[in-house]
């Protein structure tokens, strides 16, 4: 089957078929918050910003979560040492993140004066590179539990 | 659907990741298979059946029992 989507889907079937589920089901929960906010539009009042960041962040979340959970990002993680290794490489990443974030920052918007904009900076690489960890490892975690289930 | 795909692979001594790389599909989506946990498009079907060198009958026909 063609579609215009398929750039945006797995080579493997079972990836995207799973991935079709999850667009469309972020899709229709997108649709009923819409609806919702439309019909309660009258005795609620949301500025248009409001409404189109929700509707975005609603359907990257869904997406983002149902995709993380699944256990499908790691195919091949079946040994122990596959695992700790993919850890690794994960908590490294993460790692990395933080260091160019702050060096990237120093660049385009000059090195913080202050102690409060060190925090500032710091804290929301921290932030960025813990959520980043956790969602990776959850990913890896649920990805190596149902491979070792289908061996 | 229950299936012959890990008896036949395993009389051929061959692994879910050689048999994956063959079809052109992930490991994990072989051992879904295997489990009866997906059921896989024809044309997969058609790949595995030439690569274990079976046919659909013998991969993934139920024989019903009298």
């Amino acid at each position: 089957m063609r579609s215009w989507i398929t750039f945006l889907l797995p080579e493997d079937e079972y990836k995207e078929r799973k991935m079709l589920f999850f667009f469309a089901e972020s899709g229709v929960l997108l649709f009923a918050v819409l609806a919702i906010l439309l019909v309660t539009n009258s005795y609620f009042t949301f500025d248009a910003g409001t409404v189109l960041l929700l509707g975005v962040a609603l359907f990257l979340f869904y997406i983002t979560t149902r995709y993380m959970f699944a256990g499908i990002e790691y195919t091949d993680v079946v040994t122990e040492k596959a695992y700790r290794k993919e850890r690794k490489v994960t908590f490294l990443r993460s790692l990395s993140f933080l260091g160019i974030f702050v060096v990237l920052y120093a660049i385009f918007l000059g090195i913080p004066s202050d102690r409060g904009e060190w925090m500032d900076v710091i804290g929301i690489s921290m932030i960025t590179a813990i959520i980043m960890f956790v969602t990776t490892y959850i990913s890896l975690k649920r990805s190596y539990k149902k491979n070792k289930e289908l061996l | 659907m229950k299936n012959n795909v890990k008896i036949s692979r395993m009389k051929l001594s061959i692994s879910q990741q050689h048999l994956a790389r063959k079809v052109g599909v992930a490991r994990q989506t072989i051992g879904l298979i295997e489990k009866g946990r997906y059921n896989p498009s024809l044309k997969l079907c058609i790949a595995i059946a030439k690569e274990l060198d079976a046919t659909l009958d013998d991969l993934f026909w139920e024989e019903e029992e009298e």
